[in-house]
């Protein structure tokens, strides 16, 4: 398609294709789920329930469109952990999924943001001539900040070829998701914040002045720069909360005593399309829910 | 009864000369320092006619007190007669009275205004209010033209601009109730018209960019009612892995010419969204919009949202008409507003 000839917004659905989370509250949370023709960034600590979420879409993306699915099959690119079959088994046995729910995700790991650089093209003719029964709809890169932690140095020429790597792979993501029509997740790591004279680290950006979780001030690894390639923003806190005796809540974590629980909650830091919200959330063995409060 | 000559000379018609002397305007200086909408409403007549009126008014006293200094060259401007257009050439409203007001009304046409700030401050959303409020009819105070929307990063939502152009709507009626309460005027524009009225246009690369900014003149010739070119962001394809940097610098400065020529030669606002980035200078990080310093010679206005404490600011950065100044916005549901915290001051007051 030719680049000059304007698109009509009434020719294409008023409301962007989204992708269920599968789970009602959640997707009330995100007007719908996760967008397509975009790139959504889940940034949280490790044990927040990143690679939960990542799972769960992956499965909830083939569900059918009329269920709030993309009715598409996924490319899950995992960069740190041996990819976790036994949780995506777990997750299939949960799942209202029929056939055989992992056929449909197809898995890759890469090391380094060269690499994945290199696999772009692949990545590309993959999408175009692959003939499965589910088209490709969702690309999930896990984590992306794992890609650029070990072999850049803190120096100005290594930052400068960091960033401008930075923008070569989002640009690539955010065109492949425009021409096939597909929802991009990333996720990302945080790093403690070392307080107000440490250069930029605590610049606000997004709808918090200041992010917790685990009880420390944190923020999104990989930096200004990288916050410019992604479309939307969401934080993934834990906190462990002390709860009085007469509340008997659920998700109480089975630590000493049981006046301890962890709360954990998914924050709208930016979003072209969403206010500022919170909601909280409780992962448990069936997969990652909303929780009402 | 002698003065009253002067209304005699104005180059205007019967029924308008007739409506000035009935609102009581008899002389020149009773009403030719008004604004046109102030007119406009003073005389319950469109602003475009008002502004005609007093574009003739200000003919006229020129007329007098020059005697007769034609301009030497043919199609040059005096700077008095440059004021006086672009005194009464509509500016588009940012819907917030604040940004406006530090803005000098709003955003200016003839102009190439940059806008910057880091992501999440509402870059995008002032883009598609600033798409959406272009469109507000002449008859209630804005240009009723068309808007290209540029997008680089694939952060439109057309749901927003959904959202938005309802707020818009209803705001429209709203006033053309208070403008008007004993004519049965109607505003019949639908959220759907204001979403076709934007031509979108999304770009995956920097070569795509240069070429559609080639190609916007041709365009822009054959849409004559385009009065805003958006380009949000014009930094992301530039920031990808440009080895020869020099080049980069050519290209940008050759698109920034181009932006300018189309404002200059179409009489439209050009308003171009950019990143912000650190600068390492003197020891310590410090924010800077992206794209280098030659790229700052190329705007006329350029504006910085930043955020102060839990509020978002608007700041001149820089402006040959403009004195430096902030003030606070906020994004809501129905898109760029004032800020909440404003309205109690000035309700407390």
């Amino acid at each position: 398609m030719a680049v000059t000839s304007p698109e009509n917004l009434l020719s294409r659905p008023l409301i962007t294709h989204k992708c269920t989370l599968g789970c009602p509250i959640l997707d009330r949370c995100l007007d719908g789920g996760v967008p397509c023709n975009s790139v959504t960034e889940l940034v949280a600590e490790s044990g927040c329930g990143k690679t939960q979420l990542c799972l769960q879409l992956a499965l909830s993306a083939q569900l059918p469109i009329s269920q709030g699915g993309l009715s598409g099959s996924s490319l899950y690119f995992h960069t740190e952990f041996p990819f976790p079959f036994r949780r995506l088994q777990q997750l299939c046995h949960e799942s209202r999924l029929g056939g055989d729910p992992p056929d449909n995700i197809f898995v890759q790991a890469v090391h380094s943001a060269g690499q994945l650089l290199d696999e772009m093209p692949r990545i590309e003719s993959f999408l175009r001539y692959s003939k499965f029964r589910l088209p490709v709809r969702l690309i999930v890169i896990d984590s992306i900040a794992a890609l650029f932690r070990s072999e850049f140095d803190n120096t100005p020429f290594d930052l400068k070829r960091r960033s401008s790597l930075f923008f070569k792979i989002s640009g690539q993501l955010k065109s492949l998701a425009k021409r096939f029509d597909l929802a991009v997740v990333v996720t990302n790591q945080v790093v403690d914040f070392m307080g107000e004279n440490e250069g930029l680290n605590g610049l606000r950006i997004g709808n918090s002045g200041a992010l917790y979780s685990s009880g420390r001030r944190v923020c999104p690894a990989l930096g200004l720069a990288w916050a410019n390639c992604v479309n939307s923003r969401l934080f993934l806190s834990r906190n462990e909360e002390v709860i009085g005796e007469e509340n008997s809540s659920v998700n109480v974590d089975d630590g000493d005593n049981l006046r301890r629980q962890t709360r954990r909650q998914i924050h709208v830091l930016f979003a072209p399309h969403l206010p500022k919200s919170s909601t909280e959330f409780v992962i448990r063995r069936e997969g990652v829910f909303g929780v009402d409060r | 009864m002698y003065r009253w000559m002067e209304l005699g000379r104005l180059r205007i018609s019967t029924s308008q000369r007739g409506k000035l002397i009935s609102a009581g305007y008899s002389t020149l200086s009773s009403f030719s320092s008004l604004t046109p909408s102030h007119l406009a409403r003073e005389l319950m007549i469109p602003e475009e006619e008002a502004a005609q009126i007093l574009k003739a008014a200000s003919d006229n006293s020129r007329l007098d007190n020059t005697d007769g200094g034609q301009a030497i060259v043919n199609g040059a401007q005096t700077a008095w007669e440059m004021l006086h257009e672009e005194q009464l050439f509509p500016r588009i409203t940012t819907s917030c009275a604040d940004l406006d007001n530090i803005l000098g009304g709003g955003i200016n046409c003839k102009e190439v205004t940059e806008i910057g700030g880091v992501p999440g401050i509402g870059k995008t959303q002032l883009g598609i209010q600033i798409a959406v409020n272009v469109q507000i009819p002449v008859g209630l105070g804005g240009l009723g033209g068309k808007a290209v929307y540029i997008d680089t990063e694939g952060s439109f939502m057309v749901e927003r601009a959904l959202q938005i152009a309802e707020a818009s709507v209803s705001d429209m009626s709203e006033y053309n109730d208070l403008l008007r309460k004993n004519r049965a005027c109607q505003v019949n524009t639908k959220p759907s018209d204001i979403l076709e009225n934007i031509y979108y246009f999304r770009v995956c690369s920097y070569t795509e960019q240069m070429a559609l900014i080639n190609y916007l003149e041709k365009f822009i010739s054959e849409h004559k009612d385009v009065k805003v070119v958006i380009v949000d962001s014009v930094t992301f394809h530039f920031r990808q892995d440009f080895e020869d940097l020099a080049l980069r610098t050519r290209l940008l400065s050759g698109m920034a010419l181009k932006l300018m020529n189309l404002a200059k030669t179409f009489n439209l606002a050009v308003v171009i969204f950019n990143q912000v980035t650190t600068k390492y200078t003197e020891g310590s990080f410090q924010l800077a919009l992206a794209l280098g310093d030659s790229w700052s010679h190329s705007c006329t206005n350029r504006v910085i949202l930043f955020w102060n404490g839990d509020e978002r600011y608007a700041y001149i950065d820089k402006s040959p008409s403009l004195r430096s100044a902030s003030a606070p916005f906020s994004v809501t549901g129905k898109g760029i507003r004032n800020s909440a915290s404003n309205h109690k001051r000035i309700k407390l007051m």
